[in-house]
């Protein structure tokens, strides 16, 4: 029952994570950040069967990182690495034992000075969205989002709207997710937010 | 007696060097001529048909010009048939960074996958070295428009200006003198024709000889890429514009 | 009919290498490069060859890599030999992070490439490459600079400062003569360049630097950076000529 959760606003995309690390009906951890950075301007947050969920991002997170190192530092952007992460995971699904990993990819492109969050999911659907969220997040935070959420709000307004999403979840999801990482992607990188 | 040859394909010389992937380069310098122009709004490349003869029938493509993706085209010298192994490799390449990245494959990238390959045929499997030299023109957003060369050993490297193949050396000196860093495509073009009416040896240029492709961005679809492998009628008319017919006559008298 | 499983380098009567040695030559005939030791830092430089007038910079390949965030690599020889070197190394490094959750040692990275260097001089069917390197950078969380040259027989030496490729010799004796210990960060990149003009005539444009500091600072210098220090060099040597001139009389 984690909950990854991503809002994209004009200067940038906020990701936030459930603390919660779980097994069956035992709380193992109350600090599990579920995300990885990529590269300066792209952050996965995964959500899955544990094991194949870590497995999985850091093999993203080390094939993005070489992309890196060979082109000297000109970085994939957004787009291509959601597309990357898309192609992995709908070959593996076609693979004798498939990752069973659902992720959120939020990316800054320096090139066209655009937010972006895509939404993918283990069978390799890949949507770009405003805003998205996996697992039992989605039904209890997409009909606030999809009533409050604008186009043109700021990063300050979107960390509004996720504190309200946050007040929902805590009060409807039956068990204790140890509240959330939040972290912001932007024109000047991946940074966290302190304070949920 | 084969196992003598196999192991000796591409070994150091007691100096050092590789005369296989030297070899192959004395090869492509038989060649016939290639010429490559960076201009401020796209690319030329130019090269000189060797074969020719009236019995030859034109099907229309390219003996020499390869469009390799929608972002790139290049230009061959030395051995056409090792040529179109790489160009399809080069193909496949930028195809499948399509379907991994969704975005197309900057040009380096590319270039560097199949001087990669090169690089593997001068130092392992026992065969010889690929025998082609490339010009590869393209756009892609890191650096617009780019002009590249590949040799044999797998080296390449990035230019405003050069030629491969025959009388390089003198259409590169040529360059030297008349290239300058604001010519538009057609003075780039006119510029590879002047050059190439002076490094090849027949007295009268025409599109028999000659093969011609741009690249250039769309006026209307912003963002997409135009490359186009000339007809004989272009070239004919983009000869007699230059002028170099008109400057041999006035030789002659 | 076995032509491909035959080794390329074999053991000659009188105990060479041949092979081995010859692809030495073809490090040789590269262009120069340089690694000096700071207290603090690590700085490579290397000659770059005369980009010739019609050439285009933005797109011509360096030849100083980055491997990893924390390490920087120079060669001396084969370009294209080079580059599937660096490629195997950087693969290497992503590989580490992902199995081992920690950044590659730069001992470790000298240890993978002279490993794949010495392979390729026992393998069938390959010639060794031709190329040597110098490997420079910090280890995680740590403050000392790492410096480690590899040559094409897959032999590896630390080092406070060395030069591999064309006149090596001349800029190694060079560094002999005027290194020393624990120098600041001005004064490593000058001592670079300083011995870098020992080989290189044409000055600041063929001349590239870089200085990686801990913590996975890595600066490039650009052509006036260079520029001044090389002033700055000749301006002293010819004080220095002016100095002598002067005694004499």
């Amino acid at each position: 029952m984690d909950i990854i959760l991503g809002i994209k606003v004009e200067d940038g995309t906020i990701i936030a994570t459930s603390k919660a690390a779980t097994r069956g009906i035992s709380v193992l951890k109350d600090s599990d950040d579920k995300t990885r950075a990529l590269n300066a301007r792209n952050l996965i947050a995964y959500t899955g069967e544990s094991g194949d969920t870590v497995q999985f991002a850091e093999f993203i997170q080390a094939n993005i990182q070489l992309y890196s190192m060979r082109e000297n530092d000109i970085e994939l952007s957004p787009k291509a690495t959601a597309s990357f992460v898309r192609n992995q995971l709908a070959t593996s699904l076609r693979s004798r034992k498939p990752y069973q990993v659902n992720v959120l990819i939020a990316g800054y492109d320096t090139k066209t000075d655009t937010a972006s969050l895509n939404w993918i999911d283990y069978l390799g659907t890949q949507v770009e969205l405003p805003y998205g969220a996996h697992g039992y997040a989605a039904f209890y935070a997409n009909s606030l989002l999809d009533k409050h959420y604008r186009k043109n709000m700021k990063i300050e307004e979107g960390l509004g709207l996720l504190k309200l999403c946050l007040k929902e979840l805590e009060t409807r999801m039956p068990i204790d997710f140890k509240g959330v990482y939040v972290k912001v992607v932007d024109k000047d990188g991946i940074r966290s937010i302190e304070g949920y | 007696m084969s196992r003598r040859y196999d192991s000796r394909t591409t070994i150091f010389s007691p100096e050092g060097r590789l005369y296989q992937v030297e070899y192959a380069q004395e090869a492509i310098s038989l060649a016939g001529t290639a010429i490559g122009i960076l201009s401020t709004e796209g690319v030329v490349l130019a090269c000189e048909k060797k074969v020719t003869s009236k019995l030859l029938d034109n099907d229309g493509s390219a003996e020499k010009l390869y469009v390799i993706n929608n972002n790139m085209i290049c230009a061959v010298a030395g051995m056409t048939a090792d040529a179109s192994i790489l160009v399809n490799n080069a193909r496949i390449n930028a195809q499948s960074y399509l379907k991994t990245y969704n975005e197309e494959i900057p040009c380096e990238i590319l270039i560097k996958r199949v001087c990669d390959i090169k690089q593997g045929y001068t130092q392992h499997g026992g065969l010889r070295p690929f025998g082609v030299s490339f010009l590869y023109a393209g756009y892609d957003d890191r650096y617009q428009f780019q002009l590249f060369t590949s040799n044999p050993s797998g080296n390449y490297s990035g230019w405003r200006a050069t030629s491969i193949g025959a009388n390089n050396s003198a259409a590169q000196t040529l360059l030297k003198k008349d290239y300058k860093d604001d010519l538009t495509l057609k003075e780039a073009c006119e510029l590879a024709i002047k050059i190439l009416s002076k490094t090849m040896d027949s007295s009268n240029l025409n599109s028999e000889k000659l093969e011609f492709a741009t690249l250039s961005l769309s006026k209307v679809n912003e963002g997409k890429v135009l490359h186009k492998i000339w007809s004989a009628k272009d070239i004919d008319s983009l000869i007699k514009d230059s002028g170099v017919l008109d400057d041999k006559r006035d030789d002659d008298d | 009919m076995s032509g491909y499983d035959s080794a390329l380098s074999i053991f000659s009567p009188d105990g060479h290498v041949f092979q081995v040695e010859y692809a030495s030559e073809a490090v040789k005939r590269g262009t120069c490069a340089v690694g000096v030791k700071g207290k603090e830092c690590v700085v490579l430089g290397c000659e770059k060859r005369t980009t010739l007038k019609l050439q285009d910079p933005r797109i011509t390949p360096s030849k100083i890599c980055k491997i990893d965030n924390h390490a920087l690599l120079v060669f001396a020889g084969l370009n294209a030999d080079a580059r599937i070197l660096v490629d195997k190394a950087r693969v290497e490094a992503q590989s580490h992070r992902l199995t081992l959750e920690d950044a590659v040692s730069i001992e470790y990275l000298t240890k993978y490439v002279a490993g794949v260097q010495q392979k390729y001089t026992q393998s069938g069917g390959v010639r060794p490459f031709g190329i040597a390197t110098i490997i420079a950078g910090f280890d995680s969380n740590d403050t000392v600079p790492k410096l480690y040259q590899t040559e094409p027989s897959g032999v590896y030496n630390a080092w406070k400062a060395h030069a591999i490729g064309k006149s090596s010799k001349t800029v190694r004796e060079f560094l002999e003569k005027h290194y020393e210990e624990d120098l600041d960060d001005d004064k490593s990149v000058k001592l670079t360049i300083k011995s870098l003009l020992e080989v290189v005539q044409t000055g600041a444009k063929n001349i590239e630097v870089s200085v990686l500091k801990a913590g996975n600072i890595i600066k490039q210098l650009d052509v006036d950076e260079i520029k001044k220090y090389v002033d700055e060099i000749e301006a002293e040597k010819e004080a220095e000529a002016e100095k002598k001139k002067k005694s004499k009389d």
